[in-house]
């Protein structure tokens, strides 16, 4: 380890000691170490003492995980936020997404190793981005020139991308597919900055494509638009595709738009720094894609999308 | 709504008091009083001019009947006067005019009865003069005579003769001539005096002044009588009944005038009760219409009533499949909140016991290698070949590997690792056996149950919505156990405690009370939470019914809970505060009441 002043600062929320203990056993070689018991705890010692990542419990008497994470993003918006949690209900995970815009979902009981790595990440996407947050201080960002970004829509339903693009108006150009090759072949073509997605198309998860895209395509911004919600469904999309948010049927217009221009705005920020792609850097799918007929061609043809990009650029 | 059964009653009451007005103004002309008032003024005339008459009698005649008769009709006079003056038919207060011509009238009559009165002594006087007088005539007519001269005495007596008469046809029945006439004689007579002797002269003289005496009494007499007869009683009487009449028949005018206004007022009143009636004809018709409508109905009735029985118990099948649905999605929900809380509970001690002992492990890895490296020194210590270099070594080596693990450091935390661990794995055992104990699948109602047990494991799965924030305080009395479904009862007091745990925002407190009862045993639930509005309260027992946002609650937890109570044949009952706090009152019997064929089940199930 480097000098102490060099260790990244990490802070534990949990309502129970017993879990505070155990952090502090496995994270106090590494790291600078700090412990709350409550939301207003944890709140108070971050105006104190700016942090490079939070882990938080989300079931706390008084102050919830994602009340906290929201609160933390606003104080210190650099900070990693990640989420140990023993059960959530969808909302509290579509929350956490949405407002807490969360790095992990990591389920209680957890792996120390597992952690060990998610934490060992999220730092160094902290460090990175506090260093781009510097520099983008000092340097004015450039208006975006040329067209601007598309939008891909992928949903079995064809009146969503039409719905989308009446939502956005006319300066915004947006595709539709109804099948992961067709999505596919838009992204070949076209000129896209964000994929907006059901979490299943033609009975296939989505998780997969998304997944294999924040890989190869870091700044690419892809946004869950589902009414089949699902808990399961939207921990792996956060932690395997890094989706930026995710919304539920039926669409309310005006949440919609602000949704997209803010993907859109994502998608013009990870393209001027790359070094952010690290926040959103996706966790390794755990097993390999199943061997679904043409799912693992798609998934080379997207990792081939990568020379097409810098071809074209 | 008052106002509008009021107006139609004063409405009429106005209608029959116009109606009784204009009647009463009608009648007012009371033609009998009228006739009987004009025959009065008739009879006061008729009195009138009787007793004008008896008082120019009297003093012709001086009879013996005079008086009585005189006061008879002063009597009639004054019934007929006072009959005008006061009582019913009285003239007084009719119109001013009448008044003034009746007080006149009445002054006049009363003076005039007065100088009646007066009269009399007067007329007796002035009689007696006047037979006086007359008498006194012949006898100074004879003394002229007899002094006369023989030559003219023939004539004087003639003259004489004619004289006495006309003296008596004076005092008796004057004529207009009579004074004149008598005048004439006594000249004539005096004329006859010229040579004659003195004695003559002196009786004419003397006879000369009988006469003037007779002709003075006479007159005076005339004039008192004329005096009395002048008072003008007749005209008067005869003005107060003229204004009589005039009033009389401004009364009937007027009278004719509400007459007409009466039978207008009538026609009115009859095209208004004519409009009423057509109303109430048409209101029968539309009556009579709908009965008839009824009756109609009331024919097909009966196959409309069989139709919608169907149809009601067909709904009342639905109603009940779609009820069992949601009760069994109400049992689903909350099945959902209480894995999800029970979750929470148990991965958390999970998740660090689970970390420890990786902690542990890989500790005991560092452990391994320094006991190893000591092991090594120490044996190479014993050795008695190892060379002083190779001991060293050792030593320096297990001495580097005791600074980089140091083991006291090391097994303290260790030792509070594996703590931690234990205690982590006691909460999940504690907790598994609540769950087992509270998921009892037992359909039956008649095990025996401790009901503070079920309380508790129901307060062990409902700790997560309490930790840190709700204090539960415990009561319990010395309970003996029941006969229910212990499932059941789980589930009434994990769905009190799961609304009393939302009902208390930030802190706040629980108590449970639990005591023996007549019969049973009684529980109390209170907690200090938001409480509810009576309304709410008559409500909460109604299935659908929820003050929890859409979504959020099926309404139907205190349903269950109300009917699963039912069921064991005991009772609920809340009294709750707005802003203090709910308290839940529940009373079970001792015993099921069993029927006979559960009690035949019972039997194999107690052996």
């Amino acid at each position: 380890m480097n000098a102490p002043a060099a260790k990244a600062r990490v802070l534990f929320v949990d309502d129970e000691p017993r879990v505070l203990t155990t952090m502090r056993m496995l994270f106090r070689a590494h790291y600078e170490v700090y412990f709350a018991e409550s939301g207003t705890q944890a709140l108070e010692l971050l105006r104190k003492q700016p942090v490079d990542v939070v882990v938080s419990d989300q079931r706390m008497p008084g102050m919830s995980g994602i009340e906290l994470l929201r609160a933390a993003r606003d104080l210190n918006p650099n900070a990693m936020r990640i989420l140990l949690t023993g059960y959530s209900d969808l909302n509290a995970i579509i929350g956490s997404i949405n407002e807490g815009e969360i790095f992990r979902f990591v389920n209680k009981p957890w792996s120390n190793e597992d952690l060990s790595t998610t934490v060992a990440r999220a730092v160094t996407a902290a460090r990175v981005s506090a260093a781009v947050a510097v520099r983008s201080g000092e340097t004015v960002a450039a208006a975006p020139i040329g067209p601007l970004p598309a939008v891909l829509v992928m949903d079995d339903d064809e009146r969503v991308p039409a719905q989308i693009q009446a939502i956005l108006g006319k300066e915004c150009r947006v595709f539709g597919a109804t099948t992961m090759s067709e999505a596919v072949d838009l992204l070949e073509r076209e000129h896209i900055g964000v994929v907006i997605s059901d979490t299943r198309v033609q009975d296939h998860p989505v998780v997969n494509l998304i997944s294999t895209l924040k890989q190869h395509h870091p700044e690419l911004v892809s946004v869950i638009l589902t009414e089949r919600a699902d808990a399961g469904a939207a921990i792996d999309l956060i932690n395997q595709g890094q989706i930026y948010r995710f919304i539920t049927k039926p669409i309310i217009d005006n949440a919609c738009k602000i949704t997209v221009n803010s993907a859109l705005k994502q998608h013009e920020r990870l393209k001027e720094s790359p070094e952010l792609h690290q926040r959103y850097e996706v966790a390794q799918t755990p097993e390999p894609p199943p061997p679904t007929s043409g799912s693992g061609r798609l998934l080379d043809r997207i990792r081939s999308l990568r020379s097409w990009v810098t071809r074209r650029a | 709504m008052n106002l509008r059964r009021l107006l139609p009653a004063v409405l009429v009451g106005v209608a029959i008091g116009v109606l009784i007005f204009l009647l009463r103004m009608t009648q007012s002309v009371d033609s009998e009083l009228h006739l009987q008032r004009l025959d009065n003024l008739q009879a006061l005339n008729t009195l009138d001019v009787q007793f004008n008459r008896v008082l120019t009698q009297a003093h012709v005649a001086a009879l013996m009947t005079e008086g009585d008769e005189r006061a008879v009709l002063t009597d009639q006079l004054g019934d007929a006067l006072d009959k005008l003056d006061t009582g019913k038919q009285s003239l007084h207060g009719l119109s001013p005019e009448l008044d003034q011509a009746l007080d006149q009238f009445l002054d006049t009559i009363r003076d005039k009865v007065l100088l009646g009165l007066d009269f009399q002594a007067r007329t007796t006087q002035a009689n007696q003069r006047l037979l006086n007088s007359a008498s006194s005539v012949p006898v100074k007519v004879d003394a002229a005579v007899a002094a006369a001269t023989p030559a003219v005495r023939a004539k004087a007596k003639n003259l004489g003769e004619q004289l006495k008469a006309q003296v008596v046809d004076l005092s008796v029945t004057p004529s207009p001539t009579n004074q004149s006439d008598i005048h004439a004689m006594v000249d004539a007579l005096d004329q006859l005096g010229a040579g004659q002797p003195a004695a003559y002269k002196d009786a004419m003289v003397q006879l000369r002044y009988a006469a003037a005496d007779v002709i003075q009494d006479k007159e005076e007499l005339v004039g008192t009588l004329r005096k009395f007869l002048d008072r003008p009683t007749g005209p008067q009487l005869q003005k107060v009944e003229q204004q009589y009449s005039a009033w009389y028949a401004t009364q009937v005018a007027t009278a004719g005038k509400y007459r007409l206004a009466l039978v207008a007022y009538a026609a009115v009143l009859l095209g208004v009760l004519g409009w009423l009636g057509l109303r109430l004809r048409s209101s029968y018709r539309d009556l009579d219409r709908a009965n008839a409508g009824l009756t109609r109905a009331n024919e097909t009735l009966e196959a409309q009533v069989e139709s919608r029985t169907h149809d009601l118990s067909a709904a009342l099948t639905d109603l009940r499949s779609s009820q069992a649905q949601l009760v069994q999605s109400e049992k689903m929900a909350s099945l959902g909140q209480m894995v999800a809380g029970v979750a929470h509970e148990i991965n958390t001690p999970l998740g660090y016991a689970r970390s420890n002992t990786e902690i542990v492990r890989n500790s005991l890895a560092d452990v391994r290698g320094l006991c190893a490296a000591q092991q090594k020194a120490l044996s190479l210590l014993a050795a008695p070949d190892a060379s002083e270099a190779e001991i060293a070594a050792a030593m320096d080596e297990a001495e580097a590997q005791r600074q980089s693990v140091s083991p006291e450091e090391l097994m303290g935390d260790l030792h509070g690792l594996l703590q931690d661990t234990d205690h982590g794995l006691g909460q999940i055992s504690e907790l598994v056996s609540s769950l087992k104990d509270f998921s009892r699948l037992d359909r039956s109602r008649n095990d025996l149950f401790g009901v503070n047990d079920g309380i508790d494991s129901a307060l062990k799965i409902c700790q997560n919505q309490f930790k840190g924030r709700v204090e539960v305080i415990k009561q319990y009395g010395e309970l003996p156990q029941i006969e229910c479904s212990p499932s059941q009862l789980n589930q009434v007091f994990l769905n009190l405690f799961t609304n009393a745990a939302q009902a208390i925002e930030g802190n706040g407190r629980i108590y449970v009370h639990t005591l023996v009862e007549a019969g049973g045993v009684g529980v109390r639930i209170l907690d200090t939470g938001c409480g509810m509005s009576e309304d709410v309260r008559s409500r909460i027992f109604e299935p659908f019914f929820t003050t929890k946002p859409v979504g959020k609650g099926t309404g139907l937890g205190l349903s269950i809970v109300f009917r699963i109570i039912e069921e064991h044949g005991g009772r609920i009952d809340v009294r709750s505060t707005p802003g203090k706090g709910s308290e839940f009152v529940i009373h079970l019997p001792l015993r099921q009441k069993r029927s006979a064929e559960t009690a035949q089940e019972a039997v194999p199930v107690a052996a």
